[in-house]
Parts: C-alpha cells; sequence; structure tokens
C-alpha cells in the first residue's frame, strides 16, 4: 500500500513530519506513481511492442523464429489491395454509423437523466449501468431475438405491410447491436456534461423565447461540446475494433478489422499479418482521435478563451424564423420518440434474454414463447463447463482488482495531492490503453505467452486485465481521494498520530466507499470482458463470457439466455450493493 | 486445474518427453509400465463439438472414467477451428488432452507436432478401418451432402449441380470455410464443374455467381436454426446430424444422394503433444472407440462406425456406411494438398465468397 509500517510511539513526531509531507503532496510522486507505470510497460506497452515488431516480420510458418530481415509486406498488401482497404473502410464507416446513431439517441437519454428527480436518480442510471456492465455477448444474443423472423422488430415491419424482411445477418443488425453495447458509453459521457451545465443559461434563452429546438442547438449542444467529444471517441474506438458482435449478428457476410485480426491470428496462424492490421486500426484510432479533438475545438472556442460565434443563428441561416418554429413544436415529440427509442434499444434485448431463458423450446434465439420452464437453469447449474467458467471468471476478476488496487491507489494520491509540473499529461498517459484497441494488446500478449512458455498463461490474462480496468479504476479513486477531507488527517497528526494510524484510522476509512465503488466497477469489467480476452484463455482458463461466446459462435442452445439471466441478475444485485455505498451517478465517472 | 500426478512427481517436462520418445520406441509390455497411470483427482480436458456430441461422449466415455478412476473431465465446447487454433498457439503445453479434429486437419497437426500419431496403446485401435488410422483416431465417418426444404424447393436436388438453378437463388446457406462442410462444399463444387483439389479456381467462380447467400453458415446447429426460421432453404451438411434433425424437428428437410456421390468427412481424436494425461486419454478414446459408444452415436445421430466389430441394429444399416466397401464409395480427396492450401483458400474464401 502507500505507507509502510511506521513507528507510532516514540518516533511519532518523525512520522507525523513524514504524514504531513505525504499527504500534502511533497513527497515522491515518482514512488506512487512507479507500480502502475511499470506494470503498464510489461501488460500494455510490451505487448505492443511486440505487435509492431511482429507486422514487419515476414510471412512464414506458424512457428518461424524472429528475423531482422524487416519487411513492409503486410501493410503495403493491406493498403493496396482494394479488398482489404474495402474491410477498413467499411469498418471506420461501421464505426462512424454507430457513433452517429449513439449521439442521436444517447442524447435524449443523458438529457433524460440529467432531469430525473434525485430520489430515481440512482434507479435511472442503474437502467444505463446494467447493460453497460452485462457482457457485448449477452446483449448481442438478445438483439439476435429482437430481430429474429417473428420477433418484435419483424413483426411490427409485417404489420407495417414490409412483408417478410430479413434483419439478421446483415450490416443493419451489426450496427444496431453495436449501437446497444456502446450507447451507455455515450449516455454517460454526455450526462456528465449535461449534469453540469449552468441551468440558467437554458432559462436565459428561454427568456430571449427561444424554444426547445433553438435553445437545444444554441446553447446545450454548444456546452456539451467537450462532453460529446469523449463519448465520441470512446465509442468510435470500441466500435471500430469489435468483433464479437459483427461475428454473432453478421453470419459470416460481414467482416470487420477485429474479425480479420481474430482470424488471421487464431484461425491461419498468420501473426505478422494479423499484427500488421491491428496496426493498422491502431494507426486508424489515433487519427480519429486527434481529427475529434481538433474539430471540437474549432467547435468550442470559448474553452481557449477565443471569440465565439452563434451556432444556433448564423451556422444557420436556412433555419428561417418559421423553421425553427417548426422545429420548436416538434421538438417535445421527437425527444420522446428517441428517449423511447434509446431506452427500448439499452433494456429489450436484456429482457428478451431474461425471457428467453424460461422458453420450453431448445433453440436460444427462438422469437416466440413456447411455455414456461425452468429446465434452462437446472441445466445450467448441473453443468460443470459453466460452473468451473464461473469460477474461473471470479479468481480472474479478483486477482485482477487487487492487482489494480495496488497499482491504482498509490497513483490516485499521487494525481490528487502532487503538485506535478505535467499532472494531466501523466493522467491522459495513464489512461491511454483505453484510448488503444484492445485486439493489439491481446496479439501481442498471445505472441509473447508463446515465446515464453514458462510464463503461466492465467499470468498473461491477468496482466491484461489489470492494464485494461486500471483506468477506469484511476479515474474514480482520483476524484475519492480529491474528496477526502484533508482536515480530519491534519487533526490527527496534530494529536500525534504515526502514518500508519492516519492511513488506516482516517483515510482508509473515508476511502473505504470509493475502493469498493472502484472495485465493483472493475470486477464487472474484467467479469464481462471477452474482446481481448478470447485470444488469451486456455482450455483450463476459459471465462464465462468466453465460453459463452464460443459457444453461442457455434451451437445456441437455450441454456446460454440461462446463464446470461445469471450473469444480468449478478450485475443488477452488485449494482444495487454499489448504491448503498456511493450514488450511482457519482460511481461512473470518465 | 490440472493436479500434479504423485507418480510423476519430480519429472520435468523434458524428462517426460523424454520418456515418452522412449515408450515409443520400447517394447509394447514396456511402454506400459513407463506410461504414467492414472490418478486419482486428474482433470481430462476435452475439446469437442457441443450438443449430441457432448451428451454422448458424456455418458459413454466420461461417466465410466468418472466411477472407475475418480477423475475429472473439462469440456471445452465449440467448433473445430478455435480448438486447432488454441492447440497450435499453446505447442509445447498443451491446455488441452484432446482435441477432435476434421479428417485433414488431424493429419497436419501430426506433421506440425501439435498432436501425436495413434498408437496401439489404444486397445481399440487394432479394430480401426485402415482410414481411420491416420492422423489420430478416427472415432465417426459422417459424410456430407446437400439438404434442402422441400417446400420452398418444390423441384427435387439430386446434384451438387443443382444449387446453380434459378429457382435456389437467395435460398443458400452456403457453409463456412475452413471446416469439413465448407471443405466438401467448395471440394464437390470444383469436381461437378470438372476441377479438383488441384483446381479450385473453377469452384471459387461458380461459388461467387450463387451470391447474395440467405447466409453463410458455421455450424449445423445454426442451419437447423435457419431452416426452422426460415431464413434459408437449402445447404451443404453433415447428412447425420441432418437425418436426425429432420426425424424429430423438421421433416420438410430432405437429405439428397447427388449423382456426384456425397464428400467423405471423418472425426478424429487427438491427444496433444505434451499432455500430462497420456494413459487417461488414451482411456478415453479406447470408450469412444468402443461398441457400445459407436452404437449410440450411430442410433442418436447416425454417425457411421470406425470400427469393425460395430454391433448395430440391421434397421440402421440403410442409413449409415458400413464396411470398406461402402467407405470406398464416398468422395476422397488429396487432404495433404487440401491442408496446405487451406490459409490460401481461407482468404479467398473471405474475399471472393463471404465477405461482401
Amino acid at each position: 500500500m502507500v505507507a509502510s509500517a511506521a513507528p507510532a510511539g516514540g518516533a511519532a513526531r518523525s512520522g507525523a513530519r513524514e504524514s504531513v509531507a505525504w499527504s500534502a503532496g511533497e513527497g515522491r510522486p515518482g514512488l506512487f506513481l512507479a507500480p502502475i507505470v511499470l506494470w503498464l510497460a510489461g501488460g500494455f506497452a510490451l505487448p505492443l511492442a511486440v505487435v509492431a515488431l511482429l507486422s514487419f516480420q515476414p510471412a512464414g510458418a506458424p512457428f518461424a523464429p524472429i528475423t531482422a530481415e524487416l519487411t513492409a509486406e503486410h501493410f503495403q498488401a493491406l493498403l493496396t489491395d482494394a479488398y482489404y482497404v474495402r474491410i477498413i473502410v467499411n469498418t471506420v464507416l461501421l464505426g462512424l454509423g454507430v457513433t452517429t446513431a449513439c449521439i442521436v439517441l444517447g442524447y435524449p437519454v443523458a438529457a433524460w437523466l440529467a432531469s430525473v428527480p434525485a430520489r430515481w436518480k440512482s434507479l435511472a442510471i442503474a437502467l444505463v449501468l446494467v447493460p453497460l456492465l452485462t457482457n457485448v455477448v449477452v446483449r448481442s444474443l438478445g438483439v439476435m431475438m429482437l430481430l429474429a423472423p417473428g420477433g418484435i422488430f419483424a413483426s411490427a415491419l409485417r404489420g407495417l405491410g414490409f412483408g417478410q424482411v430479413q434483419l439478421l445477418f446483415g450490416w443493419f443488425a451489426v450496427g444496431l447491436a453495436l449501437t446497444q453495447v456502446f450507447l451507455p458509453f455515450m449516455i454517460m459521457a454526455l450526462y456528465d456534461g449535461l449534469q453540469g451545465q449552468d441551468r440558467r443559461l437554458v432559462e436565459a434563452a428561454e427568456g430571449l423565447g427561444a424554444g426547445r429546438a433553438r435553445t437545444f442547438f444554441g446553447v446545450t449542444l454548444p456546452l456539451s461540446l467537450p462532453s460529446l467529444r469523449g463519448g465520441i471517441v470512446v465509442v468510435f474506438l470500441l466500435a471500430s475494433s469489435a468483433y464479437v458482435s459483427a461475428t454473432l449478428l453478421g453470419g459470416k457476410k460481414i467482416w470487420v478489422s477485429g474479425m480479420l485480426v481474430m482470424q488471421e491470428a487464431m484461425a491461419l496462424l498468420n501473426y505478422p499479418f494479423a499484427a500488421a492490421l491491428a496496426m493498422i486500426m491502431l494507426a486508424c484510432s489515433i487519427l480519429a482521435t486527434a481529427m475529434v479533438n481538433l474539430v471540437v475545438a474549432r467547435l468550442t472556442p470559448w474553452v481557449a478563451q477565443r471569440a465565439t460565434t452563434d451556432l444556433g443563428g448564423t451556422r444557420w441561416p436556412w433555419l428561417a424564423r418559421s423553421g425553427w418554429a417548426a422545429a420548436d413544436a416538434l421538438a417535445p415529440w421527437v425527444y420522446r420518440l428517441l428517449l423511447a427509442l434509446g431506452l427500448g434499444l439499452l433494456l429489450l434485448p436484456m429482457g428478451l434474454v431474461v425471457v428467453a431463458s424460461v422458453n420450453d423450446v431448445p433453440q436460444a434465439t427462438v422469437a416466440s414463447f413456447h411455455g414456461f420452464t425452468w429446465r434452462w437453469y437446472r441445466a445450467v447449474l448441473d453443468n460443470q463447463r459453466y460452473i468451473g467458467a464461473f469460477q474461473v471468471s471470479l479468481q480472474l476478476a479478483f486477482a485482477t482488482i487487487s492487482i489494480a488496487l495496488l497499482l491504482t491507489v498509490p497513483a490516485a494520491f499521487a494525481l490528487a495531492r502532487h503538485k506535478l509540473g505535467r499532472r494531466e499529461l501523466i493522467a491522459a498517459l495513464l489512461m491511454l490503453p483505453l484510448a488503444l484497441p484492445g485486439i493489439a494488446k491481446a496479439v501481442g500478449m498471445l505472441k509473447l505467452l508463446q515465446w515464453y512458455i514458462e510464463i503461466p498463461a492465467f499470468f498473461g490474462l491477468l496482466a491484461i486485465h489489470v492494464v485494461m480496468v486500471s483506468p477506469f479504476m484511476l479515474a474514480m479513486l482520483r476524484a475519492s481521494v480529491a474528496a477526502l477531507d484533508r482536515g480530519l488527517e491534519e487533526a490527527a497528526q496534530g494529536l500525534g498520530a504515526g502514518r500508519l494510524a492516519t492511513l488506516v484510522q482516517v483515510i482508509l476509512p473515508q476511502l473505504a466507499p470509493g475502493l469498493v465503488a472502484a472495485s465493483i466497477i472493475g470486477f464487472l469489467i474484467s467479469f464481462g470482458e471477452v474482446t481481448v480476452t478470447a485470444f488469451l484463455v486456455t482450455a483450463q482458463t476459459q471465462t464465462l463470457p468466453v465460453r459463452i461466446y464460443a459457444e453461442a459462435s457455434f451451437s445456441l442452445e437455450n441454456t446460454i439466455n440461462a446463464v446470461s439471466t445469471l450473469i444480468i441478475v449478478a450485475t443488477v444485485a452488485l449494482l444495487a450493493l454499489l448504491g448503498r455505498l456511493v450514488r450511482l451517478d457519482h460511481a461512473w465517472r470518465r | 486445474m490440472t493436479r500434479k500426478p504423485v507418480s510423476r512427481t519430480g519429472l520435468t517436462r523434458r524428462h517426460a518427453g523424454g520418456m515418452m520418445f522412449a515408450a515409443g520406441l520400447a517394447p509394447a509390455i514396456l511402454s506400459t509400465s513407463v506410461r504414467a497411470a492414472i490418478n486419482r483427482g486428474d482433470t481430462l480436458t476435452v475439446g469437442i463439438w457441443g450438443g449430441a456430441q457432448e451428451r454422448i461422449t458424456r455418458e459413454h466415455c466420461a461417466k465410466p472414467l468418472e466411477e472407475k478412476y475418480g477423475v475429472k473431465i473439462n469440456y471445452v465446447l465449440g467448433g473445430t477451428p478455435d480448438r486447432r487454433s488454441r492447440a497450435y498457439a499453446e505447442r509445447g503445453r498443451p491446455s488441452f488432452d484432446i482435441i477432435y479434429l476434421n479428417i485433414f486437419e488431424s493429419r497436419q497437426a501430426v506433421a506440425d507436432k501439435v498432436t501425436q500419431p495413434p498408437t496401439a496403446a489404444v486397445p481399440n485401435f487394432a479394430n480401426l478401418y485402415d482410414v481411420a488410422r491416420i492422423g489420430g483416431y478416427g472415432v465417426a465417418f459422417n459424410p456430407v451432402t446437400v439438404v434442402y426444404d422441400k417446400e420452398v424447393i418444390t423441384t427435387p436436388m439430386t446434384s451438387w449441380k443443382d444449387f446453380w438453378r434459378p429457382d435456389l437463388k437467395g435460398k443458400i446457406a452456403w457453409p463456412s470455410y475452413p471446416g469439413a462442410q465448407g471443405t466438401a462444399a467448395l471440394l464437390m463444387t470444383a469436381r461437378a464443374f470438372g476441377g479438383s483439389e488441384k483446381d479450385v479456381d473453377v469452384a471459387f467462380r461458380k461459388i461467387a455467381e450463387l451470391k447474395p447467400f440467405a447466409a453463410i453458415q458455421s455450424s449445423q446447429d445454426q442451419l437447423y436454426g435457419m431452416f426452422d426460421q426460415k431464413v434459408a432453404a437449402a445447404s451443404i451438411e453433415f447428412g447425420s446430424f441432418t437425418r436426425n434433425y429432420a426425424e424429430t424437428r423438421n421433416p420438410r428437410i430432405v437429405i439428397a444422394n447427388p449423382v456426384e456421390g456425397q464428400a467423405i468427412a471423418a472425426n478424429f481424436a487427438c491427444i496433444t503433444v505434451g499432455t500430462k494425461n497420456q494413459a487417461l486419454a488414451e482411456a478415453w478414446i479406447d470408450l469412444h472407440l468402443s461398441p457400445a459408444c459407436q452404437k449410440a452415436y450411430a442410433e442418436q445421430i447416425y454417425y457411421s462406425p470406425t470400427i469393425r466389430n460395430a454391433n448395430l441394429p440391421a434397421g440402421l444399416n440403410a442409413k449409415l456406411i458400413i464396411g470398406d466397401a461402402q467407405v470406398k464409395t464416398l468422395v476422397d480427396f488429396d487432404w495433404d494438398h487440401v491442408i496446405k492450401m487451406q490459409p490460401q483458400w481461407t482468404q479467398r474464401f473471405v474475399r471472393e465468397i463471404a465477405g461482401a
């Protein structure tokens, strides 16, 4: 932990002095940051370096050694072959489409969350957090049922006279599933911004005669652009490197970059090619992030204290007065429609999974209800496969949060309390694992584990999981540490308490809710992770979500819905626990 | 998790490898004494297909071993490409003890030193047909053929070329490549249009003509879901499973017997190189090759036996491939060439057939 045992009796004075120095931020921030930096070097920078090296290796047999003769042949093939270029472009377009859908559906839901009365706030936030923290396979299965022939969507279209429409196994299905999966990230990012907006600005706009549409485009939207930027970056990066939903809902007709990396690395054992594609995905991510930052910076000149322009007026001169009047009249209806669509898309697929889990048919994606049964639950609870995988997931998640706490707590103190010259830059670097596609890390770690077979495979998995959850936990803990009451620590030191006593009796009790909250979020992220984990599991270390994914991509028996429902119920229970410890809207901060 | 057996305490992997090598050279009677014994509490990890395969092997292989030796069986279910790629990624430290592969993958895995060649250490090895003794232990013949929904496709399909009939346009779920069904589909198309496994260009060209497909199917379960939901009406699939599906769930489905013949396909149980449960793995495979297990497969999912001493009810014979003469009627290919070309064909399949 952050403090080693310190003398509490005779040496109390020197202990108190150290404590003051430590808590005032004049100690050794490097020491506090060292654990997380070292871990990121091993679990993040090293695999990325391996991928970079592999991407310049010539194509060869699966077990070919690394050579010093570097080649750019894979990059050349990927960037000059129209087929690969099309997959990369399609993936980027899919990412853009999903991001747009998330913006359109995310605003109404975020605005609704911000307007919910305080006593309902936790429940409303839970409606978004439960899908967010339920794994992607479960949610993709729900979307499959939503779109299945005879399902709600297809029946509605038939009712509207469109006849029998094939919705599954195409871009629409994949796009809808990805929107379902990543919408919560956008909502929470926007909610952060909308919650903090000054209500008086909206009131002023209304007082000056602006209707709802004009107020939204002239005040709310411009002021929320910095939050929107965060949402866009996260959703685009995740959507453009996802492959699980595309595999399950694209019916192998839809190919995205992530699927190609998975196929080249895992099925064809062509690691150099997979690595080169991962590097291109990495470059696309960095480019997209830079472009989004640039565009948002231009649209928000007031952030850099430059002159502003009226977004609502001069930018859209074609929207004449009558246009605004029509938009204002329509706005409440559009808001309600989009809110219903957003919440429906978030919750309906999960509801369908729950209903299907008690449906008396052996197939997992049958949309019609044939009768009630508990037998899929009995089958799950009798099934050693699921129980064993559940135990592995638990072990992995607990080990992950234990290590992540050891790394992030000192780092949170360093960031929150030390007057570091480039604090925000350091914080941004520590958040970097979030901003780069996990698939590249996975390929690099997979190869590292092949080279060094002495390293237990579980350790590789653990290293990557810690890297993935640490940024989230660090962000939450940094806020918790910043909120600590320094006066209490000073009072304790004034009364002669040593370093350890201050830590154990003053700091930790105050920090406990924050620690538990960060642990629960870290646990749920680790427990539900599939995209990277699927590369690194072995037969003995199959996690529950990866096992469900492997089975779902081969066979769809209804036990999958039962085990998925159990995961949803466990997520709801953990969030309820979290809600008792901290306010849920404070628990999830970017 | 695997527990270190008492009898092997102190052995390093290198020692174990040396011993296995020595065991291979030694007469059978000596090798059994060198081989590690089965210990109570050992866990055998088996990578196999889900559904009926898991149920039958659980009854006929897992249960007897668990009862007799107090061991545990860890099932890892899924498709062949997934477990094959993991076994390759883990060469030298396998997390699987047994993986089930297709006829072509099993031979290559032996050549790549990922899995072991079959030996007489498995007593039922002696009863195997010759073709089931290469690249692992053949546990079932299950030829691949044309299957369709007769209510949608009203004119019977009697040839592999029937997929190119206008009335099938947009109704086909083509099987994903690589995989037994996808491989058979590619090679039989080549053969039907004058090509061969050495000349598959014609097959890629002809299959691309069939686009757009109703879907690309990755497993029989997926296909049957598509048949149930009328997403697709024709495909290429194992006749065995499909017959069971047609008889129990969907009487609209027909298992065709094309004039060009059915493509050979077989499942092989393969023991990984470096397994720490050699004796237990061999005991498992011996049970899989037992007449009782082979009969259960034949009765439940119409898998044809790979052992000469199978004892099947007379009524089943018409639905199965029994004996050397019948096995020879299946269309066979140069599998060494097929596996060599697999990476290239996979890229072509995604590029020219599956991809948008």
